[in-house]
Protein backbone atom coordinates (compact mmCIF):
# COMPACT_ATOMS: atom_id res chain seq x y z
CA UNK A 1 0.00 0.00 0.00
CA UNK A 2 1.16 3.51 -0.49
CA UNK A 3 2.25 5.79 -3.27
CA UNK A 4 1.90 3.18 -5.99
CA UNK A 5 -1.71 2.42 -5.04
CA UNK A 6 -2.59 6.10 -4.94
CA UNK A 7 -0.92 6.45 -8.34
CA UNK A 8 -3.07 3.66 -9.74
CA UNK A 9 -6.18 5.35 -8.33
CA UNK A 10 -5.26 8.67 -9.86
CA UNK A 11 -4.68 7.07 -13.25
CA UNK A 12 -8.18 5.64 -13.10
CA UNK A 13 -9.62 9.09 -12.34
CA UNK A 14 -8.43 10.19 -15.78
CA UNK A 15 -11.36 8.19 -17.16
CA UNK A 16 -14.03 9.82 -15.02
CA UNK A 17 -15.85 13.02 -16.00
CA UNK A 18 -14.08 16.16 -14.84
CA UNK A 19 -16.58 17.18 -12.15
CA UNK A 20 -16.68 13.80 -10.48
CA UNK A 21 -12.98 13.18 -10.76
CA UNK A 22 -12.30 16.52 -9.08
CA UNK A 23 -14.46 15.36 -6.17
CA UNK A 24 -12.85 11.92 -6.06
CA UNK A 25 -9.40 13.50 -6.01
CA UNK A 26 -10.19 14.95 -2.59
CA UNK A 27 -11.00 11.74 -0.71
CA UNK A 28 -8.59 10.76 2.11
CA UNK A 29 -5.40 8.94 1.14
CA UNK A 30 -6.19 5.69 2.96
CA UNK A 31 -9.32 5.31 0.88
CA UNK A 32 -7.41 6.14 -2.28
CA UNK A 33 -4.93 3.37 -1.60
CA UNK A 34 -7.54 0.73 -0.79
CA UNK A 35 -10.41 1.55 -3.09
CA UNK A 36 -11.79 -1.42 -5.00
CA UNK A 37 -14.70 -0.06 -6.96
CA UNK A 38 -16.06 3.28 -8.05
CA UNK A 39 -19.75 3.04 -8.88
CA UNK A 40 -21.65 5.57 -10.92
CA UNK A 41 -25.41 5.18 -11.15
CA UNK A 42 -27.61 7.64 -12.92
CA UNK A 43 -29.67 9.54 -10.33
CA UNK A 44 -28.00 7.91 -7.32
CA UNK A 45 -25.24 9.18 -5.03
CA UNK A 46 -21.59 8.56 -5.92
CA UNK A 47 -20.61 5.27 -4.34
CA UNK A 48 -17.23 3.67 -3.64
CA UNK A 49 -16.24 0.24 -2.34
CA UNK A 50 -13.31 0.14 -0.06
CA UNK A 51 -12.04 -2.44 2.42
CA UNK A 52 -15.17 -4.59 1.97
CA UNK A 53 -17.60 -1.79 2.73
CA UNK A 54 -19.37 0.77 0.64
CA UNK A 55 -19.34 4.49 1.24
CA UNK A 56 -20.85 7.56 -0.36
CA UNK A 57 -18.76 10.56 -1.35
CA UNK A 58 -19.91 14.11 -0.60
CA UNK A 59 -19.42 17.11 -2.84
CA UNK A 60 -16.45 18.13 -0.66
CA UNK A 61 -14.77 14.77 -1.18
CA UNK A 62 -15.60 13.48 2.31
CA UNK A 63 -16.57 9.87 2.97
CA UNK A 64 -19.98 9.25 4.52
CA UNK A 65 -22.45 6.48 5.24
CA UNK A 66 -25.49 8.69 4.76
CA UNK A 67 -26.77 8.46 1.24
CA UNK A 68 -28.48 11.86 1.40
CA UNK A 69 -25.12 13.59 1.73
CA UNK A 70 -23.57 11.86 -1.26
CA UNK A 71 -23.10 13.86 -4.43
CA UNK A 72 -25.67 12.91 -7.09
CA UNK A 73 -24.44 11.37 -10.30
CA UNK A 74 -26.29 12.81 -13.29
CA UNK A 75 -26.96 11.07 -16.57
CA UNK A 76 -24.63 13.58 -18.14
CA UNK A 77 -21.73 12.48 -15.90
CA UNK A 78 -22.29 8.92 -17.02
CA UNK A 79 -22.31 9.93 -20.69
CA UNK A 80 -19.11 11.93 -20.32
CA UNK A 81 -17.38 9.20 -18.36
CA UNK A 82 -18.44 6.66 -20.95
CA UNK A 83 -16.98 8.85 -23.69
CA UNK A 84 -13.68 9.09 -21.82
CA UNK A 85 -13.61 5.36 -21.12
CA UNK A 86 -14.22 4.50 -24.75
CA UNK A 87 -11.73 7.19 -25.82
CA UNK A 88 -14.57 8.98 -27.65
CA UNK A 89 -14.91 5.90 -29.82
CA UNK A 90 -17.93 3.83 -28.93
CA UNK A 91 -17.75 2.26 -32.39
CA UNK A 92 -14.34 0.77 -31.58
CA UNK A 93 -15.69 -1.08 -28.53
CA UNK A 94 -18.84 -2.68 -29.98
CA UNK A 95 -17.76 -6.19 -29.09
CA UNK A 96 -16.69 -5.23 -25.57
CA UNK A 97 -19.92 -3.35 -24.92
CA UNK A 98 -21.88 -6.38 -26.06
CA UNK A 99 -20.02 -8.40 -23.43
CA UNK A 100 -20.88 -5.80 -20.83
CA UNK A 101 -17.49 -4.42 -19.97
CA UNK A 102 -14.49 -2.50 -21.27
CA UNK A 103 -10.91 -3.08 -20.10
CA UNK A 104 -8.89 0.08 -19.47
CA UNK A 105 -5.16 0.61 -19.68
CA UNK A 106 -3.77 -0.85 -16.47
CA UNK A 107 -6.15 -3.81 -16.55
CA UNK A 108 -9.01 -2.04 -14.76
CA UNK A 109 -12.45 -3.14 -15.82
CA UNK A 110 -15.53 -1.05 -16.36
CA UNK A 111 -18.86 -2.87 -16.16
CA UNK A 112 -21.77 -1.36 -18.06
CA UNK A 113 -25.45 -1.36 -17.17
CA UNK A 114 -28.25 -0.05 -19.36
CA UNK A 115 -30.93 -0.99 -21.83
CA UNK A 116 -29.90 -4.14 -23.69
CA UNK A 117 -31.05 -4.50 -27.28
CA UNK A 118 -31.17 -7.86 -29.02
CA UNK A 119 -30.34 -8.44 -32.66
CA UNK A 120 -30.25 -11.51 -34.85
CA UNK A 121 -27.13 -12.88 -33.16
CA UNK A 122 -27.85 -12.30 -29.49
CA UNK A 123 -27.11 -9.04 -27.72
CA UNK A 124 -26.72 -6.30 -30.27
CA UNK A 125 -25.91 -3.25 -28.19
CA UNK A 126 -26.43 -1.53 -24.88
CA UNK A 127 -27.98 1.91 -24.98
CA UNK A 128 -29.19 4.41 -22.39
CA UNK A 129 -26.29 3.53 -20.18
CA UNK A 130 -27.39 3.98 -16.60
CA UNK A 131 -24.60 2.61 -14.48
CA UNK A 132 -20.88 2.11 -14.63
CA UNK A 133 -18.80 0.07 -12.24
CA UNK A 134 -15.10 0.82 -12.37
CA UNK A 135 -13.18 -2.02 -10.74
CA UNK A 136 -9.68 -1.06 -9.87
CA UNK A 137 -7.26 -3.87 -10.57
CA UNK A 138 -4.36 -4.19 -8.20
CA UNK A 139 -1.97 -7.00 -8.69
CA UNK A 140 -0.52 -8.26 -5.47
CA UNK A 141 2.83 -9.72 -6.37
CA UNK A 142 3.86 -12.52 -4.05
CA UNK A 143 0.40 -13.19 -2.62
CA UNK A 144 0.56 -16.82 -3.81
CA UNK A 145 4.13 -17.54 -2.66
CA UNK A 146 2.94 -19.51 0.35
CA UNK A 147 0.50 -21.49 -1.74
CA UNK A 148 2.99 -22.82 -4.27
CA UNK A 149 4.51 -25.50 -2.05
CA UNK A 150 1.11 -27.10 -1.46
CA UNK A 151 0.32 -27.60 -5.12
CA UNK A 152 3.69 -28.81 -6.36
CA UNK A 153 3.67 -32.48 -7.38
CA UNK A 154 7.27 -33.65 -7.19
CA UNK A 155 9.41 -34.14 -9.17
CA UNK A 156 8.26 -31.90 -11.98
CA UNK A 157 4.55 -31.24 -12.06
CA UNK A 158 1.69 -29.66 -10.14
CA UNK A 159 -1.67 -30.89 -8.86
CA UNK A 160 -4.92 -29.91 -10.51
CA UNK A 161 -6.04 -27.09 -8.28
CA UNK A 162 -9.36 -25.38 -7.67
CA UNK A 163 -9.45 -22.04 -5.87
CA UNK A 164 -12.75 -21.41 -4.09
CA UNK A 165 -13.96 -18.24 -2.44
CA UNK A 166 -16.91 -15.89 -2.09
CA UNK A 167 -16.83 -12.79 -4.34
CA UNK A 168 -14.30 -10.05 -3.63
CA UNK A 169 -11.92 -12.30 -1.70
CA UNK A 170 -9.15 -12.29 -4.27
CA UNK A 171 -9.74 -15.41 -6.37
CA UNK A 172 -8.50 -13.83 -9.54
CA UNK A 173 -5.67 -12.03 -7.77
CA UNK A 174 -4.36 -15.30 -6.33
CA UNK A 175 -4.81 -17.13 -9.63
CA UNK A 176 -2.91 -14.43 -11.48
CA UNK A 177 -0.03 -14.48 -9.04
CA UNK A 178 0.06 -18.27 -9.08
CA UNK A 179 0.32 -18.14 -12.87
CA UNK A 180 3.16 -15.66 -12.55
CA UNK A 181 4.98 -17.86 -10.03
CA UNK A 182 4.59 -21.09 -12.00
CA UNK A 183 5.44 -19.42 -15.28
CA UNK A 184 8.52 -17.65 -13.92
CA UNK A 185 9.91 -20.83 -12.42
CA UNK A 186 9.85 -22.10 -8.87
CA UNK A 187 12.76 -22.92 -6.61
CA UNK A 188 11.15 -26.12 -5.34
CA UNK A 189 11.50 -27.60 -8.81
CA UNK A 190 15.03 -26.30 -9.42
CA UNK A 191 13.73 -23.22 -11.13
CA UNK A 192 11.52 -25.04 -13.61
CA UNK A 193 8.94 -22.82 -15.21
CA UNK A 194 5.77 -24.12 -16.82
CA UNK A 195 4.25 -23.29 -20.19
CA UNK A 196 0.88 -21.90 -19.19
CA UNK A 197 -2.13 -21.24 -21.38
CA UNK A 198 -4.56 -18.77 -19.85
CA UNK A 199 -8.16 -18.67 -21.02
CA UNK A 200 -9.10 -15.19 -19.94
CA UNK A 201 -12.79 -15.14 -20.75
CA UNK A 202 -13.49 -11.95 -18.85
CA UNK A 203 -10.17 -10.20 -19.47
CA UNK A 204 -9.54 -10.13 -15.76
CA UNK A 205 -6.50 -12.34 -15.34
CA UNK A 206 -4.08 -10.73 -17.75
CA UNK A 207 -6.01 -7.49 -18.28
CA UNK A 208 -5.13 -7.35 -21.97
CA UNK A 209 -5.07 -3.85 -23.43
CA UNK A 210 -4.20 -3.57 -27.13
CA UNK A 211 -2.62 -7.00 -27.01
CA UNK A 212 -0.33 -6.28 -24.06
CA UNK A 213 -0.95 -7.92 -20.68
CA UNK A 214 -1.32 -5.19 -18.08
CA UNK A 215 -0.44 -7.51 -15.22
CA UNK A 216 2.67 -9.56 -14.61
CA UNK A 217 1.76 -13.08 -15.66
CA UNK A 218 5.23 -14.49 -16.19
CA UNK A 219 7.41 -15.13 -19.23
CA UNK A 220 5.99 -18.50 -20.31
CA UNK A 221 2.33 -17.55 -20.44
CA UNK A 222 0.07 -17.43 -23.50
CA UNK A 223 -3.27 -15.69 -23.20
CA UNK A 224 -6.51 -16.22 -25.10
CA UNK A 225 -8.32 -13.03 -24.30
CA UNK A 226 -12.13 -12.92 -24.28
CA UNK A 227 -12.36 -16.54 -25.40
CA UNK A 228 -14.89 -18.93 -23.92
CA UNK A 229 -13.47 -21.87 -22.01
CA UNK A 230 -14.61 -24.65 -24.33
CA UNK A 231 -13.24 -23.05 -27.51
CA UNK A 232 -10.17 -21.80 -25.70
CA UNK A 233 -9.31 -25.23 -24.39
CA UNK A 234 -9.46 -26.77 -27.86
CA UNK A 235 -7.36 -23.98 -29.34
CA UNK A 236 -4.70 -24.21 -26.65
CA UNK A 237 -4.49 -27.99 -26.72
CA UNK A 238 -4.30 -28.10 -30.49
CA UNK A 239 -1.54 -25.63 -31.02
CA UNK A 240 0.07 -24.14 -27.94
CA UNK A 241 1.21 -27.32 -26.13
CA UNK A 242 0.62 -25.97 -22.64
CA UNK A 243 1.67 -27.82 -19.49
CA UNK A 244 -0.93 -26.01 -17.42
CA UNK A 245 -4.21 -24.39 -18.44
CA UNK A 246 -5.57 -21.70 -16.17
CA UNK A 247 -9.15 -20.42 -16.22
CA UNK A 248 -11.33 -18.21 -14.10
CA UNK A 249 -14.86 -18.78 -12.77
CA UNK A 250 -15.80 -22.24 -13.96
CA UNK A 251 -19.35 -23.35 -13.33
CA UNK A 252 -21.43 -24.50 -16.26
CA UNK A 253 -21.54 -27.85 -17.95
CA UNK A 254 -19.45 -26.74 -20.94
CA UNK A 255 -16.65 -25.82 -18.58
CA UNK A 256 -16.77 -29.33 -17.16
CA UNK A 257 -16.50 -30.76 -20.67
CA UNK A 258 -13.55 -28.47 -21.33
CA UNK A 259 -11.85 -29.73 -18.17
CA UNK A 260 -12.31 -33.35 -19.26
CA UNK A 261 -10.67 -32.47 -22.58
CA UNK A 262 -7.74 -31.00 -20.70
CA UNK A 263 -7.36 -34.13 -18.61
CA UNK A 264 -7.44 -36.33 -21.69
CA UNK A 265 -4.48 -34.41 -23.04
CA UNK A 266 -2.54 -34.87 -19.82
CA UNK A 267 -2.43 -31.16 -19.10
CA UNK A 268 -2.84 -29.77 -15.58
CA UNK A 269 -5.57 -27.34 -14.59
CA UNK A 270 -5.79 -24.39 -12.26
CA UNK A 271 -9.25 -22.89 -12.00
CA UNK A 272 -11.34 -20.73 -9.72
CA UNK A 273 -14.97 -20.93 -8.69
CA UNK A 274 -17.44 -19.04 -6.51
CA UNK A 275 -18.33 -20.85 -3.32
CA UNK A 276 -17.79 -21.36 0.41
CA UNK A 277 -17.29 -25.05 1.04
CA UNK A 278 -17.07 -28.48 -0.55
CA UNK A 279 -20.76 -29.00 0.21
CA UNK A 280 -21.49 -25.82 -1.66
CA UNK A 281 -19.71 -27.26 -4.72
CA UNK A 282 -21.47 -30.60 -4.37
CA UNK A 283 -24.84 -28.85 -4.47
CA UNK A 284 -24.16 -27.63 -8.00
CA UNK A 285 -24.70 -30.26 -10.65
CA UNK A 286 -21.79 -29.49 -12.95
CA UNK A 287 -19.28 -29.01 -10.14
CA UNK A 288 -20.58 -32.11 -8.39
CA UNK A 289 -19.25 -34.17 -11.31
CA UNK A 290 -15.81 -32.64 -10.94
CA UNK A 291 -15.65 -33.21 -7.19
CA UNK A 292 -16.93 -36.81 -7.34
CA UNK A 293 -14.59 -37.71 -10.19
CA UNK A 294 -11.74 -36.60 -7.93
CA UNK A 295 -10.41 -34.40 -10.68
CA UNK A 296 -8.95 -31.73 -8.46
CA UNK A 297 -6.27 -32.80 -6.02
CA UNK A 298 -6.13 -29.52 -4.15
CA UNK A 299 -9.00 -27.28 -3.07
CA UNK A 300 -7.85 -23.88 -1.87
CA UNK A 301 -10.39 -21.89 0.15
CA UNK A 302 -9.95 -18.15 0.52
CA UNK A 303 -11.53 -15.57 2.75
CA UNK A 304 -11.15 -11.98 3.73
CA UNK A 305 -10.21 -12.35 7.38
CA UNK A 306 -6.67 -10.99 7.00
CA UNK A 307 -7.15 -8.93 3.86
CA UNK A 308 -7.93 -9.94 0.30
CA UNK A 309 -6.51 -13.33 -0.66
CA UNK A 310 -6.18 -14.88 2.81
CA UNK A 311 -5.80 -18.65 2.49
CA UNK A 312 -8.35 -20.18 4.86
CA UNK A 313 -7.64 -23.83 4.22
CA UNK A 314 -6.25 -26.23 1.67
CA UNK A 315 -8.05 -29.54 1.27
CA UNK A 316 -6.70 -32.68 -0.35
CA UNK A 317 -8.91 -33.77 -3.25
CA UNK A 318 -8.71 -37.51 -2.61
CA UNK A 319 -9.27 -37.72 1.13
CA UNK A 320 -11.09 -34.42 1.66
CA UNK A 321 -8.94 -33.71 4.68
CA UNK A 322 -7.09 -30.45 5.31
CA UNK A 323 -3.37 -30.37 4.57
CA UNK B 1 0.83 67.23 -63.14
CA UNK B 2 -0.70 64.89 -65.68
CA UNK B 3 1.85 62.32 -64.61
CA UNK B 4 0.72 62.51 -61.00
CA UNK B 5 -2.93 62.20 -62.11
CA UNK B 6 -2.05 59.11 -64.10
CA UNK B 7 -0.33 57.50 -61.15
CA UNK B 8 -3.22 58.37 -58.82
CA UNK B 9 -5.76 57.00 -61.26
CA UNK B 10 -3.81 53.87 -61.68
CA UNK B 11 -3.57 53.36 -57.90
CA UNK B 12 -7.31 53.79 -57.50
CA UNK B 13 -8.10 51.30 -60.23
CA UNK B 14 -5.53 48.89 -58.88
CA UNK B 15 -6.81 48.96 -55.31
CA UNK B 16 -10.48 48.66 -56.20
CA UNK B 17 -9.59 45.81 -58.56
CA UNK B 18 -7.89 44.03 -55.67
CA UNK B 19 -10.92 44.65 -53.51
CA UNK B 20 -13.21 43.12 -56.12
CA UNK B 21 -10.80 40.30 -56.71
CA UNK B 22 -10.66 39.43 -53.03
CA UNK B 23 -14.39 39.55 -52.64
CA UNK B 24 -14.91 37.40 -55.71
CA UNK B 25 -12.26 34.97 -54.55
CA UNK B 26 -14.22 34.14 -51.42
CA UNK B 27 -16.75 32.27 -53.52
CA UNK B 28 -14.19 30.05 -55.16
CA UNK B 29 -12.40 29.56 -51.85
CA UNK B 30 -15.60 28.38 -50.21
CA UNK B 31 -16.26 25.92 -52.98
CA UNK B 32 -12.70 24.66 -52.93
CA UNK B 33 -12.67 24.23 -49.15
CA UNK B 34 -16.01 22.43 -49.18
CA UNK B 35 -14.47 19.96 -51.60
CA UNK B 36 -11.46 19.48 -49.31
CA UNK B 37 -13.77 19.14 -46.31
CA UNK B 38 -15.71 16.41 -48.12
CA UNK B 39 -12.45 14.63 -48.80
CA UNK B 40 -11.48 14.90 -45.10
CA UNK B 41 -14.86 13.60 -43.94
CA UNK B 42 -14.55 10.66 -46.32
CA UNK B 43 -11.16 9.84 -44.84
CA UNK B 44 -12.62 10.13 -41.35
CA UNK B 45 -15.44 7.79 -42.35
CA UNK B 46 -12.98 5.18 -43.56
CA UNK B 47 -10.91 5.48 -40.42
CA UNK B 48 -13.95 5.02 -38.20
CA UNK B 49 -16.25 2.66 -40.05
CA UNK B 50 -13.66 0.36 -41.61
CA UNK B 51 -10.57 0.96 -39.49
CA UNK B 52 -12.32 1.32 -36.12
CA UNK B 53 -9.46 3.54 -34.96
CA UNK B 54 -10.09 5.42 -31.71
CA UNK B 55 -11.30 8.93 -32.47
CA UNK B 56 -8.10 10.81 -31.52
CA UNK B 57 -6.04 8.55 -33.80
CA UNK B 58 -8.63 8.82 -36.56
CA UNK B 59 -8.49 12.64 -36.34
CA UNK B 60 -4.70 12.58 -36.57
CA UNK B 61 -4.88 10.35 -39.61
CA UNK B 62 -7.29 12.73 -41.29
CA UNK B 63 -4.82 15.53 -40.67
CA UNK B 64 -1.95 13.64 -42.28
CA UNK B 65 -3.89 12.16 -45.18
CA UNK B 66 -6.15 15.08 -46.05
CA UNK B 67 -5.37 18.38 -47.75
CA UNK B 68 -3.68 20.57 -45.15
CA UNK B 69 -5.68 23.63 -46.20
CA UNK B 70 -8.65 22.10 -44.38
CA UNK B 71 -7.38 19.08 -42.47
CA UNK B 72 -5.56 21.24 -39.91
CA UNK B 73 -8.91 21.76 -38.17
CA UNK B 74 -9.09 18.05 -37.34
CA UNK B 75 -5.72 18.22 -35.63
CA UNK B 76 -6.97 21.18 -33.61
CA UNK B 77 -10.11 19.29 -32.62
CA UNK B 78 -7.95 16.43 -31.43
CA UNK B 79 -5.75 18.72 -29.32
CA UNK B 80 -8.80 20.28 -27.74
CA UNK B 81 -10.38 16.88 -27.12
CA UNK B 82 -7.36 15.47 -25.34
CA UNK B 83 -6.49 18.74 -23.61
CA UNK B 84 -9.90 19.54 -22.15
CA UNK B 85 -10.89 16.04 -20.94
CA UNK B 86 -14.49 17.24 -21.01
CA UNK B 87 -15.85 14.03 -22.42
CA UNK B 88 -17.70 15.99 -25.08
CA UNK B 89 -16.74 15.86 -28.75
CA UNK B 90 -19.24 18.54 -29.72
CA UNK B 91 -17.51 21.12 -27.51
CA UNK B 92 -14.26 20.42 -29.27
CA UNK B 93 -15.95 21.03 -32.61
CA UNK B 94 -17.43 24.25 -31.26
CA UNK B 95 -13.99 25.40 -30.15
CA UNK B 96 -12.78 25.51 -33.76
CA UNK B 97 -16.02 26.77 -35.34
CA UNK B 98 -14.92 30.42 -35.43
CA UNK B 99 -11.56 29.59 -36.95
CA UNK B 100 -13.26 27.49 -39.56
CA UNK B 101 -15.61 30.27 -40.49
CA UNK B 102 -12.92 32.93 -40.81
CA UNK B 103 -10.11 30.96 -42.34
CA UNK B 104 -12.08 28.81 -44.73
CA UNK B 105 -14.63 31.43 -45.93
CA UNK B 106 -17.48 29.18 -44.87
CA UNK B 107 -21.05 30.37 -44.50
CA UNK B 108 -23.29 29.69 -41.52
CA UNK B 109 -24.93 26.67 -43.12
CA UNK B 110 -21.52 25.13 -43.80
CA UNK B 111 -20.55 25.58 -40.15
CA UNK B 112 -23.85 24.05 -39.08
CA UNK B 113 -23.16 20.94 -41.14
CA UNK B 114 -19.66 20.73 -39.75
CA UNK B 115 -20.98 20.97 -36.19
CA UNK B 116 -23.63 18.34 -36.84
CA UNK B 117 -20.76 15.96 -37.52
CA UNK B 118 -19.45 16.77 -34.03
CA UNK B 119 -22.78 15.89 -32.48
CA UNK B 120 -22.69 12.27 -33.59
CA UNK B 121 -19.02 11.50 -33.93
CA UNK B 122 -17.87 8.58 -31.81
CA UNK B 123 -21.04 8.34 -29.78
CA UNK B 124 -22.59 5.25 -31.37
CA UNK B 125 -21.75 1.96 -33.02
CA UNK B 126 -20.24 1.56 -36.43
CA UNK B 127 -23.47 0.99 -38.32
CA UNK B 128 -24.96 4.15 -36.88
CA UNK B 129 -21.80 6.15 -37.54
CA UNK B 130 -21.87 5.02 -41.15
CA UNK B 131 -25.48 6.17 -41.58
CA UNK B 132 -24.66 9.55 -40.13
CA UNK B 133 -21.63 9.93 -42.37
CA UNK B 134 -23.90 9.22 -45.38
CA UNK B 135 -26.23 12.00 -44.30
CA UNK B 136 -23.42 14.51 -43.75
CA UNK B 137 -21.78 13.63 -47.05
CA UNK B 138 -25.07 13.99 -48.91
CA UNK B 139 -25.62 17.39 -47.39
CA UNK B 140 -22.13 18.54 -48.18
CA UNK B 141 -22.79 17.67 -51.83
CA UNK B 142 -25.79 20.02 -51.78
CA UNK B 143 -23.73 22.76 -50.19
CA UNK B 144 -21.07 22.27 -52.84
CA UNK B 145 -23.64 22.68 -55.61
CA UNK B 146 -24.85 25.83 -53.95
CA UNK B 147 -21.30 27.13 -53.58
CA UNK B 148 -20.54 26.30 -57.19
CA UNK B 149 -23.60 28.16 -58.39
CA UNK B 150 -22.73 31.22 -56.36
CA UNK B 151 -19.17 31.04 -57.57
CA UNK B 152 -20.15 30.93 -61.24
CA UNK B 153 -22.61 33.75 -60.77
CA UNK B 154 -20.65 36.08 -58.54
CA UNK B 155 -16.95 35.52 -58.81
CA UNK B 156 -16.47 37.06 -62.28
CA UNK B 157 -19.01 39.75 -61.54
CA UNK B 158 -17.25 40.99 -58.41
CA UNK B 159 -13.86 40.88 -60.08
CA UNK B 160 -15.12 42.92 -63.04
CA UNK B 161 -17.07 45.20 -60.77
CA UNK B 162 -13.89 46.03 -58.86
CA UNK B 163 -12.07 47.17 -61.97
CA UNK B 164 -15.08 49.01 -63.33
CA UNK B 165 -15.65 50.82 -60.03
CA UNK B 166 -12.04 51.95 -60.10
CA UNK B 167 -12.41 53.26 -63.63
CA UNK B 168 -15.67 54.99 -62.71
CA UNK B 169 -14.10 56.74 -59.71
CA UNK B 170 -11.17 57.87 -61.81
CA UNK B 171 -13.47 59.21 -64.49
CA UNK B 172 -15.52 61.17 -61.94
CA UNK B 173 -12.38 62.61 -60.35
CA UNK B 174 -10.93 63.61 -63.69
Amino acid sequence: MGKKDIGIYENVLEYISLELSNILKKIPATYKANIEEIRLRSGAPLNIYCMNRDYFVTREGMITNEKEKGVMVERNDIMKTFQLISNYSVYAFEEEIRNGFITLKGGHRVGIGGKVLYGANGIDKIKNISSLNIRIAREKLGISNKLVKYIVDFPDSIYNTLIISPPQCGKTTILRDLIRNLSSGIDLLQGKGFKIGVIDERSEIAGMYNGIPQHNIGPRTDVLDGCNKKDGTMMLLRSMSPEIIAMDEIGNIQDVEAIHEILKAGVKIIATVHGNSIDDLLSRRSLNILVNDRIFKRYVFLDNSQGVGTIKSIIDGDTFTPI
Amino acid sequence: MIFLKLIGGFLIIFSSAILGFNYGNRFSKRFENLCFLEQCIKILETEIVYGAYPLPDALSNVYTKGNKKVSFIFERIKSHLLGSREGDVFNSFLSVADTVKDELSFKDEDIELFLSLGRILGSSDREDQEKNFRIVLNQIKLLQEDAKMEMDKNEKMYKNLGILMGIAIVLILL
